[in-house]
């Protein structure tokens, strides 16, 4: 039943389409997308015996037909992943299969598709859209397509962005053979909801933005089913994800002040246990051209707050930009939870290799912290889980 | 009292120095304002944008990518660059709202991520695309955003030009002044040198092949800059170029970013 509904609901949105490129109504077809392999090894075997080293394998192409007049497009983006260690890191996923239609004062889009809202760059309260596809990276960055209506008006007053979820898609997590998982097994065949439609729930949406010269400002609600699981236990080492339904009050602002861009994301949510606010407020800043040479120094400062918790993390980043032909770019930054001692740093390298490819290089390094046993650590688990991650991606295309 | 003298004179001395110089500024003015009318009332444009990357040892790579244009009267333009090629960033996207007054406002697209990030128009005057041009170079340089001064007569290249200096009034340029050749027959630009925050003579601009549109419209076909600190250049070749193609304010908004391939 689970995944039945995501096949049927692919599967309808496929005909669609299909009639629609048939009718020959787009005039522009293009066919990008890419190809990646990943290797990460880690210093230590897991702490639950998993195995030093892995690689996977990515396929994502993207077809785009674009109307004459541009107001009709249709995107399909599939993806498929390969996992040598962790079947649970297999995946099948529709990113893209949807349809938008520009009108003069509205635009509709209809069918799978992935939308991104909120201003910080460490953590990403706001965004609710979307399941995370926790398993493809660290940074939770990565998303599964979400069946969707989505009414766009754009208006002197601002963006309203109306949403109709059409059915929800569980947090993918890593299996029992694979890293940088949780101290317990979760069931992901076995999911439980608050709703009595399960999965099937419709969750509605709407965002408000609006830009005002140097200040960007939105509103959101979301009405449905948390993204955020909540764990049940069945057995010591066993975990079935919770999925309760939740009412969620979101604020994104940004503020720029000179070269200075201030940004906050709050929201406030209710339905898991007691309602709660959490915070997410910082800067960003660059400075370009650092000792009179090409490069470019950005700073990054987020603090965080959560009503749950005492003390919440403090995240420092730095991205250097070459400006080269290569676009060569490090990222890297240092996460302090004050409360449990934790720390944890990261280093991301990357450069473009002739026009069609690119190569990164990532390393995360997972400091324990205090020894106190009276306090839960966020990455406790994660101590044998320091790695070094590459990636070569080659982009389709002409 | 000594320096209340001091202050008096000075003021004084200042007063008579802009004096002089107030008919230089006149004519300087009147000069731009002539070169800029070949980029009023054009109503909106597009073009596809090819850019040359050769380094210091002859290597060579190539930027391709669109840029739409649209004019807004009393303020300044709106532009939206889509890259098409290196790979990597395609589909990747700026969008601008130039002001004749204050700052810019910019986003910036990121398809992966389907993410649309306000960016602080500081932002505007390093390398783009790893190029010899920077964003300030490639957007619309409103007459508003400049002081003048007229410098001299010269001939260049063949051509009868009038030499007038522009300081940038946004404290964020990355330039102190840019001295600007245009030709005296029908007042193009074909050549600026710019002077960076140390007043170096950093890069040097030049606009060739320019071609008339509409009866009206001038635009260079190529132009070519070439960096004197580290000998690589970059050229700029204009394709396509096409005027009155219906673009309108809903072309320009967030919500066109994110649809913009």
């Amino acid at each position: 039943m689970v995944s039945s509904f995501y096949r049927d609901t692919t599967k309808a949105f496929l005909v669609i389409s299909l009639i629609f490129i048939s009718s020959s109504l787009f005039s522009k077809v293009e066919k990008y997308g890419e190809v990646s392999f990943e290797n990460r090894t880690f210093s230590e075997k897991g702490l639950f015996g998993q195995d030093k080293d892995h690689s996977s394998f990515t396929l994502s192409p993207e077809f785009y037909f674009e109307s004459e007049d541009q107001k009709t497009s249709f995107t399909f983006k599939p993806k498929i992943r390969r996992d040598s260690l962790d079947d649970e890191r297999n995946l099948f996923d529709i990113q893209d299969l949807s349809l938008i239609k520009v009108k003069n004062s509205y635009e509709i889009r209809i069918g799978i598709r992935r939308d991104f809202w909120g201003v910080t760059e460490t953590v990403h309260r706001v965004d609710i859209i979307n399941q995370t596809d926790q398993v493809e990276s660290f940074d939770g960055e990565d998303k599964l397509g979400q069946p969707m209506i989505n009414l766009s008006l754009e208006r002197d007053w601002g963006v309203l962005d109306i949403y109709a979820l059409l059915g929800f898609r569980e947090r993918t997590f890593a299996g029992e053979k694979g890293r940088l998982r949780a101290p317990f097994l979760i069931d992901t065949n076995s999911a439980m909801y608050e709703s009595s439609a399960e999965n099937l729930r419709t969750d509605f949406a709407f965002r408000w933005s609006q830009s005002y010269r140097d200040l960007e400002l939105a509103l959101s609600h979301f009405s449905g089913t948390s993204r955020e699981p909540e764990f049940i236990n069945k057995s010591i080492s066993l975990k079935i994800p919770y999925y309760g339904v939740i009412e969620q009050t979101g604020l994104e602002a940004l503020y720029i002040v000179g070269g200075l861009a201030l940004k906050l994301e709050a929201i406030s949510r209710s339905g898991q246990g007691d309602r709660f606010s959490a915070a997410t407020a910082g800067f960003e800043y660059t400075q370009v051209g650092i000792l009179s040479s090409r490069l470019d120094l950005g700073w990054i400062m987020e603090f965080n707050y959560d009503d749950r918790y005492q003390e919440s993390p403090l995240a420092l980043g730095t991205r250097l930009t070459f400006n080269d032909m290569y676009d060569s770019q490090i990222l890297s930054g240092v996460m302090r939870n004050e409360e449990t001692g934790e720390t944890n740093v990261f280093v991301e390298a990357s450069r473009r290799v002739r026009n069609c490819c690119r190569l990164s290089f990532e390393s995360i390094y997972f400091n324990g912290g205090n020894n106190s046993n009276s306090i839960q650590k966020m990455f406790e688990y994660l101590k044998q889980d320091d790695f070094v991650r590459f990636e070569f991606i080659y982009y389709l295309g002409n | 009292m000594k320096n209340l003298n001091k202050i008096f004179f000075s003021a004084l001395f200042f007063f008579f120095l802009n004096f002089i110089h107030s008919e230089e500024i006149n004519r300087g003015l009147e000069i731009a304002l002539k070169a800029d009318d070949s980029f009023s009332g054009y109503g909106d444009s597009k073009t596809n944008l090819k850019m040359m990357l050769k380094d210091r040892k002859g290597l060579v790579t190539e930027r391709v990518m669109e840029m739409k244009l649209l004019e807004v009267p009393e303020d300044g333009d709106k532009s939206l660059i889509v890259f098409d090629s290196p790979r990597d960033v395609r589909g990747v996207a700026v969008l601008s709202h130039a002001h004749k007054v204050g700052s810019d406002e910019q986003w910036l697209y990121l398809p992966a991520l389907k993410r649309v990030k306000r960016v602080a128009s500081k932002n505007r005057t390093g390398p783009f695309l790893g190029s010899e041009f920077s964003l300030e170079d490639l957007s619309f340089q409103e007459v508003e955003k400049y002081s003048y001064e007229y410098l001299r007569d010269e001939n260049i290249d063949g051509k009868e030009s009038h030499v007038i200096k522009r300081i940038p009034l946004d404290p964020y340029s990355g330039y102190t002044k840019q001295i600007v050749w245009i030709s005296k027959s029908n007042s193009l630009i074909h050549q600026i040198h710019h002077f960076d925050r140390k007043s170096f003579h950093v890069k040097t601009q030049t606009f060739s092949g320019y071609k008339k549109y509409l009866n009206k419209f001038w635009r260079p076909g190529e132009i070519h800059m070439i960096n004197h600190q580290t000998n690589k250049t970059t050229t700029l070749f204009f394709q396509d170029m096409a005027f009155n193609t219906g673009l309108s304010d809903k072309d320009f908004t967030q919500n066109s970013l994110k649809r913009s391939k």
